[in-house]
């Protein structure tokens, strides 16, 4: 069979039982059936060699970060330490003009680098901001829009469940991609804020200023040492152990879940009950994310068996253009599939394709997973589902259309473009900090 | 039958809890392994060498013991582009077809993963990792968790329940 049939083939089978309304795992797990089954001519002896193989990329070590960033994200916000970061923020920032947009960049930013998913970093900040910015008069653009950018800042800032996904997928080094998101996160914080600070100078009504207590330099200095400094205590433990190559992403991961209970017991705030929630959590988003993980590592064993990779690659590198007219498509083509699709299924389609065309381009892998990672950042922002336009309804005032979060989050949306402009003319700034570890 | 049905209740929400069980005990597990690391060299102790073959293990673990358990919370994720604009009847319609092969699916995983676990017993075949460690451990929850799976399913398709709700709701993920 020519490469195309496969390709349409076995990506018209997984379209149309995702189309269905079939579990994206259970989508992957019947393609993989019959895939495998058609490409050996029906011949049942290849399934147990399907089960076989659907053991080999979740029994990796590497993967030990997802569960335990899950958890320690958890623990995070279930422990109330997210509320004690935020308390800290909001002493800090005084009489700020659009001081509740500037608190979510901030707090989503360090929430970022203590939780590893965008998903609860967008439903915290949104549970929290939208009502207080309602209250304020903020305008629903104003509320909205900085925590949709903001929370998806988790999947680049490290620790970054879906990062550990992505490189262990991609069969790249996790712990570099982890790093490799840390300067680029925060560059985006940053022109996040500038663009909070463009809307608030074209529509200053949007933000209206309002008294704040004041509060004295003694007074913000104790509540950064109790609320804000303590935090980093777990970043050091993730992020620094990482780097220092101290520990692997997976130990470290666990290590960063033991420091966010040794600082939610110090401040007497560690109860059974937010452990129980936390492991339930885990078990809940893991063993999901967890299950896809396990068939569609087959697919992609699946795709190359039947030569629709390797024909994919032979075809797209055929054309002469220029490399970032394909890396540009690719960035269309993920950007189109997260309308449809949440990121853990869009991501396990398109690596088995872009990562061994990304290496034939030239790219670097790292490099690459991070735009990746951005990218599937901004699709989760685009209608009609992308999934943090949802958490964002869930969260937002009554009468709120998805029409009204999707134009809060466009703004936003241009500075993650940006972003990617900058690393395509600058690349050190994503891989600085990995060449050192 | 009520009997039936509360063991089988039982059965599902046992296997929950050794799921929790198993990924709390990575996290001790890893962590203990860190500090036997840098620590143990001064009590005259030394990291455990099947501490990452058991991480590795304890991963499939975690997923297929929670794998029955997530189906009966409606905890996977699914496409909805095309079933939120489709006329109800044939929404039904969508819906039973896609239990039915998700039942057929885990039952073929099922009945292969019970062969390729009895072949690892009786061969004694080693999976070499860190350590050699029987292949069938690795295996184990295997056939019963998607034999479940396929059950959960089966409870959609004759009406218990419906895994679709409503259309804005947000499932967690990563």
């Amino acid at each position: 069979m020519e490469w195309y049939w496969a390709f349409l083939f076995l990506l018209g089978l997984i379209v149309s039982m995702m189309a269905l309304g079939m579990p994206v795992a259970f989508a992957f797990l019947s393609t993989n059936i019959l895939g495998w089954l058609y490409f050996n001519g029906w011949n049942l002896d290849v399934l147990p060699q399907v089960v076989d193989n659907s053991t080999v990329l979740i029994s990796r070590f590497t993967l030990g970060p997802v569960p335990m960033f899950i958890m320690m994200g958890s623990l995070f916000f279930h422990t109330g330490l997210a509320i004690r970061v935020f308390d800290g923020l909001e002493v800090l920032f005084g009489r700020l003009p659009g001081r509740l947009c500037f608190l979510t960049v901030a707090g989503g930013s360090i929430f970022s680098t203590l939780t590893g998913s965008s998903m609860a970093n967008t439903a915290m900040l949104g549970s929290l901001m939208v009502p207080e910015m309602q209250r304020r008069g903020y305008s629903r653009r104003m509320s909205m829009g900085p925590i949709l950018g903001t929370g998806g800042l988790a999947m680049i800032i490290p620790p970054s469940a879906l990062g550990v996904l992505l490189a262990s997928v991609a069969n790249i080094d996790v712990g570099k991609l982890l790093i490799a998101g840390f300067i680029p996160g925060f560059t985006l914080a940053l022109l996040y804020a500038g663009m909070i600070i463009l809307q608030l100078w074209l529509l200053p009504g949007s933000a209206p200023a309002y008294d704040v207590e004041r509060t004295s330099w003694g007074e913000k200095a104790r509540v950064v040492a109790t609320n804000i400094l303590p935090m980093s205590f777990v970043i050091f433990m993730v992020i620094g152990f990482i780097i220092f190559g101290w520990a692997t992403p997976t130990e470290a991961a666990a290590i960063g879940v033991m420091s966010v209970m040794i600082l939610a017991a110090a401040y007497r705030r560690l109860t059974r009950e937010a452990i129980f929630v936390a492991v339930d959590a885990t078990l809940k988003v893991g063993a999901m994310v967890f299950f896809i993980l396990m068939n569609s590592t087959v697919f992609s064993q699946l795709l190359a068996f039947s030569g629709a990779s390797q024909g994919m690659l032979e075809w797209v590198t055929g054309f002469e253009v220029h490399r970032l007219t394909i890396l540009f498509a690719m960035f269309c083509v993920l950007l189109l599939l997260g309308m449809f699709m949440d990121a853990t299924s869009m991501m396990l389609i398109t690596v088995p394709i872009f990562f061994p065309l990304a290496q034939t381009l030239g790219f670097d892998l790292i490099w690459f997973g991070l735009f990746v990672l951005i990218t599937i950042e901004m699709a989760g922002t685009t209608p009609p589902f992308g999934l943090l336009l949802y958490v964002m309804m869930g969260v937002a005032p009554k009468g709120t259309t998805l029409m009204h979060v999707a134009s809060a989050a466009a703004p936003f949306l241009l500075c993650d473009t940006v972003l990617i402009l900058i690393l395509v003319a600058f690349p050190p700034l994503a891989l600085w900090l990995p060449s050192l570890m | 039958m009520g009997g039936v049905i509360r063991a089988y209740n039982l059965l599902i929400n046992l296997l929950r809890f050794l799921a929790g069980v198993v990924v709390f005990g990575i996290f001790v597990l890893i962590c203990v392994d860190v500090l036997l690391r840098i620590l143990g060299g001064y009590v005259g102790m030394q990291p455990w060498t099947y501490s990452v073959p058991v991480v590795e293990y304890g991963l499939l673990w975690f997923a297929m013991l929670a794998a029955p358990y997530l189906v009966r919370i409606k905890g996977h994720v699914f496409i909805e582009a095309v079933t939120s604009i489709v006329p109800p009847r044939v929404q039904w319609v969508m819906a039973k077809l896609s239990y039915l092969g998700c039942i057929v699916a885990s039952c073929i995983f099922a009945w292969y993963s019970w062969g390729v676990l009895l072949e690892a017993m009786l061969r004694g075949t080693l999976d070499i990792r860190a350590e050699e460690i029987p292949l069938w451990y690795l295996i184990l929850p295997m056939p019963l968790c998607f034999a479940l799976v396929a059950v959960e399913f089966g409870r959609y398709l004759i009406g218990i329940d419906s895994m679709y709700g409503d259309r804005t709701e947000v499932r967690e993920n990563v």
